[in-house]
């Protein structure tokens, strides 16, 4: 027993030197800096397997560290609904050196904000605090990282505060069950339609082990981007990150997604009653292009024309001209490898859910049939590029672009071109796409009141 | 073997040994010692923001540029120097009212057209009005700079206000704002305003839906004619330009502005209530009771700013301060509590803003008021101000990390004509604030005398019998009736 622990000590004692002395060797090059970006980025990963992104931005006195895990409510087993959302709450639950809570005191009481979000596919932390205070992010976030505290209490406590919130939202919300409901219409089957904040039922299952093993599969370096964005010196940001970051030991290799795949959702026509709404009104969906389609750029450009702006033809139609809808939104959704194209509704009465249906199909049957002029095309690239732009306006923001882009496509080298790619979508691009996902297959949901 | 390879070789196999010894103790469970407790900061960066030049017309209009060379976004910011504070007595609203008629319609582009333009440039435009001043927000792509100046220039020099459109936009503003009727916290800050303001042109500012059917075509006429003039304006540029490139293209859409004299108008000081009283807002079926209390202080440009923005952080500026951590996180009464402080022209408004469980009302309340009677009585210990400071210029960056925040904040600069220094040594004038200095504050401002407006279902009345007089108010602002301690009991 006693050589046996012995053996695993020193195997992981030599494997823990080899890794060290790469780092120190790799650090002495100063990481890989990405061409042609419109601001300053490299790149480097540690040996495990944390890759890290830096940017200067000198304009202000501050830094942003963003976290992002490569996971989400995509990697939940049926019946554990909810369980990646939890983990985003425990994460404030206090690690080996700090307290309960205290990762948020820490960051507010030195004027810094903070937040974290899940998706389908991601976990974020965040957090841009004044740039003489990186090394306090830094150890705050390797700590939980390395060691986060998983009690049975703290679970009990965050299941328990979920549950209440699921329930809030659910008593005041009127159009959430509509939302859910729709959702699974459009991406059939559990993996990608279940909602990310997960069911009651399925929270007050989840047990200890269950967040102990998401916990120690998901939240590893292996599975982690970094991006330190700010007033920063690199090298000296290198040494920091290599600090409190290269001892925390790589992962297990991650488990496949569930290679679910989507079903054909046919033509579908369904109503739900929602007690609590006060207007009527319907969803419309198509399942679309995978977001890493070519075809993906021309649908975005549709949206903006359909759905973007006071201006978007939805809107000129339905709301001022024709006065059959009181609010419009939706646009494309992604999750994961899947795509959808969701427009939502809301109308005074049952007499305009079919003239605004109407509208609504006539407009897309005009995008099949008649090149969209050049003026209008120039002015939707416009309130596109003004969006695209906006994703990296702040020193978060960029962090946050940042990280997302090395997890979208496993690396930052096709980003530069991204936007061009979208302002060189054409009249003819847009008509073919428009045809080819815009059919018959396509799902609409009344939303009905009592 | 020569003495120089042997030292090196020594080296080396040190260098093994440490991190061997590292490696083990890591292995066997023990952390490394700079995980044990946060890491010390290093001294707070150097930060200069960004200059402010300047550039009057010949018509008097005043126009201030930032260059900012990393942003392809330009953000345009005309402020007209009258606000709700200058709608005439008999029109409260007409300020709000002419501000957004002025993208509807002009001699030559519609409503419709303007629309059209602005997004064909990328470009947003919002508009908001203060007890001062009103602004109008243009962002747009860089590229673009002619083509904004343009439709500015269009709704500045020739608007039409087509009947039919005034008719919309009073549409809108009605069901906006009889829409939040039901908001406790809307309600609660309107009512608290209009009672704080009262006699006072600032009133105006709580103006509620009824007054907007009173506004005619005739009024905005007459109030755009009398106060959009170049010599009541300031225009502010920020983005990826230069104060020579500005000035021409503002010159060259803008310079037909015709100046004028201005109605003679001065807004005047306000004292604060001396008077503590308490007001209610009855919302039948309310869940909570919303609590909104406060207090007239001193105007923007008071030397006593300073000061009072860090009593501000050290009682409810956020979650960390006395408020929150007294009233949710050791008493449990409130969903949240925290203070404010608005500054205008001619005074300032110090506020404190809770949710608290209704059935709890009775102690929450006398809570409040101990905590301000404490700050005004008792020395505020240094480490609280310190905390308080560091809070606060660690905080100052995300006032201007967007362009449009950036362009915000010196709006604000140039409405108030504040200079310079204001701007640039925010850091320096909180850190001069002493504990004695904020301790003033206290005393010298009435905090121990606020009007208090709650919000709730008209139970809560029932656990508010310690208070001589209450002041029952109808959603609209309307006092109603009043309670003195011997009806209730």
């Amino acid at each position: 027993m006693y050589s046996l622990f012995l053996r695993t000590v020193i195997r992981k004692m030599l494997l823990l030197v080899l890794s060290l002395s790469v780092v120190m060797l790799w650090l002495n090059g100063a990481g890989v800096q990405i061409k042609r970006t419109p601001f300053p980025v490299s790149e480097f990963t540690l040996r495990n397997g944390l890759r890290v992104i830096l940017s200067e931005d000198y304009s202000l006195p501050i830094v942003s560290v963003v976290i992002a895990y490569n996971v989400g409510s995509v990697h939940e087993q049926p019946g554990k609904s909810g369980l990646a959302h939890l983990l985003e709450n425990l994460m404030f639950q206090g690690s080996r050196n700090v307290g309960q809570m205290q990762h948020i005191s820490f960051i507010q009481k030195i004027g810094g904000i903070l937040n974290a979000v899940t998706t389908e596919n991601r976990t974020l932390f965040y957090q841009t605090v004044p740039s003489n205070q990186l090394a306090l992010v830094l150890w705050l976030e390797s700590d939980r990282m390395n060691s986060l505290n998983i009690s049975a209490s703290n679970v009990e406590k965050i299941k328990n505060s979920l549950i209440e919130e699921l329930q809030i939202r659910k008593d005041t919300d009127p159009y959430l069950e509509s939302y859910w409901y729709f959702d699974q219409l459009l991406f059939p089957g559990f993996t990608y339609s279940h909602p990310v904040l997960g069911s009651i039922s399925d929270i007050r299952e989840i047990t200890v082990d269950d967040v102990i093993n998401f916990y120690s599969s998901f939240y590893t370096p292996n599975n982690a981007v970094l991006s330190i964005v700010g007033n920063i010196n690199k090298n000296k940001v290198q040494q920091l990150v290599e600090r409190y970051f290269s001892s925390i030991p790589r992962g297990n290799d991650l488990p496949s997604l569930n290679s679910e795949k989507l079903e054909n959702i046919g033509n579908t026509v369904q109503s739900i009653v929602s007690p609590l709404a006060t207007y009527p009104g319907f969803y419309v969906g198509y399942q679309i292009a995978s977001p890493y389609s070519e075809d993906h750029y021309s649908l975005v450009m549709t949206e903006y024309i359909l759905l973007k702006g006071q201006t978007s033809r939805l809107y000129k139609r339905l709301i001022e001209k024709d006065r059959t809808a009181i609010y419009l939104s939706g646009g494309i959704e992604n999750k994961a490898d899947y795509s959808a194209f969701k427009i939502y509704m809301r109308i005074n009465n049952e007499i305009m859910r079919e003239r605004s249906q109407k509208a609504l199909f006539s407009e897309i049957n005009k995008l099949k049939t008649t090149p969209i002029p050049e003026r209008e095309l120039e002015k939707s690239k416009n309130i596109f590029k003004v969006s695209y732009l906006r994703q990296y306006a702040t020193i978060l923001d960029k962090a946050i672009f940042l990280s997302e882009k090395l997890l979208k496509r496993d690396n930052l080298v096709d980003w530069p071109n991204e936007l061009a790619r979208y302002l060189s979508v054409t009249d003819i691009d847009i008509l073919r796409a428009v045809n080819k996902y815009f059919t018959d297959d396509r799902i609409i949901l009344d939303i009905k009141i009592k | 073997m020569k003495l120089k390879n042997i030292l090196s070789l020594l080296r080396y196999v040190f260098t093994l040994f440490t991190f061997m010894l590292l490696s083990l103790s890591l292995c066997l469970g023990e952390q490394e010692r700079f995980r044990r407790s946060p890491p010390y900061p290093e001294p707070y960066p150097e930060f200069s923001l960004p200059t402010i030049e300047n550039h009057s017309l010949t018509n008097e209009l005043d126009l201030a540029v930032v260059r900012r060379q990393d942003s392809p976004i330009i953000s345009l910011r005309l402020i007209i120097l009258t606000g709700e504070g200058s709608s005439p007595d008999d029109f409260p609203g007409l300020a709000t009212l002419t501000a957004r008629m002025l993208s509807k319609g002009t001699i030559t582009l519609s409503a419709s057209d303007i629309e059209e333009r602005i997004e064909s440039i990328g470009g947003n435009l919002t508009v908001e009005i203060f007890p001062d001043y009103s602004i109008f927000t243009l962002s747009f792509l860089e590229e673009y700079l002619d083509e904004a100046l343009m439709v500015l220039s269009e709704m500045i020099l020739r608007p039409t206000f087509p009947r039919n459109e005034i008719a919309n936009v009073q549409r809108t503003m009605f069901y906006e704002l009889a829409s939040q009727n039901m908001d406790p916290e809307f309600l609660a800050r309107r009512v608290l305003f209009q009672i704080l303001f009262e006699n006072h042109p600032y009133k105006k500012i709580a103006f509620n839906q009824g007054v907007i059917k009173n506004l005619s075509r005739r009024n905005i006429v007459s109030f755009f004619s009398d106060f959009y003039r170049p010599n009541n304006a300031k225009l502010v540029l920020t983005g990826n330009l230069n104060l020579e490139t500005a000035s021409r293209k503002v010159s060259r859409y803008l310079s037909p502005w015709e100046k004028k004299d201005l109605p003679y108008s001065l807004v005047p000081p306000l004292d604060p209530k001396e008077k503590q009283k308490v007001c209610f807002i009855s919302l039948p079926k309310a869940k909570d009771a919303t609590i909104y209390l406060g207090n007239i202080i001193l105007p923007i440009a008071s030397p006593d700013y300073f000061p009072f923005v860090v009593l501000n952080q050290v009682i409810g500026g956020t979650s960390n301060s006395r408020l929150f951590m007294d009233l949710r996180e050791s008493k449990g009464y409130a969903y949240y509590a925290f203070s404010e402080v608005q500054f205008f022209e001619s005074c300032g408004v110090f506020f404190i803003r809770a949710k608290v469980r209704s059935e709890v009302i009775g102690k929450a309340l006398p809570e409040i008021l101990k905590e301000i009677e404490t700050v005004t009585k008792a020395q505020i210990p240094s480490q609280e101000i310190e905390q308080a400071k560091s809070y606060l210029i660690g905080n100052f960056p995300f006032n201007v990390d967007t362009i449009d925040k950036l362009s915000l904040k010196i709006s604000e600069i140039q409405a108030f004509d504040l200079g310079v220094s204001h701007w640039e040594s925010y850091q320096e004038n909180i850190m001069r604030i002493t504990s004695e200095m904020v301790s003033r504050m206290g005393q010298k401002y009435s905090l121990n005398t606020p009007v208090i407006m709650i919000v709730g279902d008209p139970e809560i009345l029932n656990n508010m019998k310690e208070f001589d007089e209450i002041s029952v108010y109808s959603t609209d602002g309307v006092l109603q009736y009043t309670i003195s301690k011997g009806d209730m009991e």
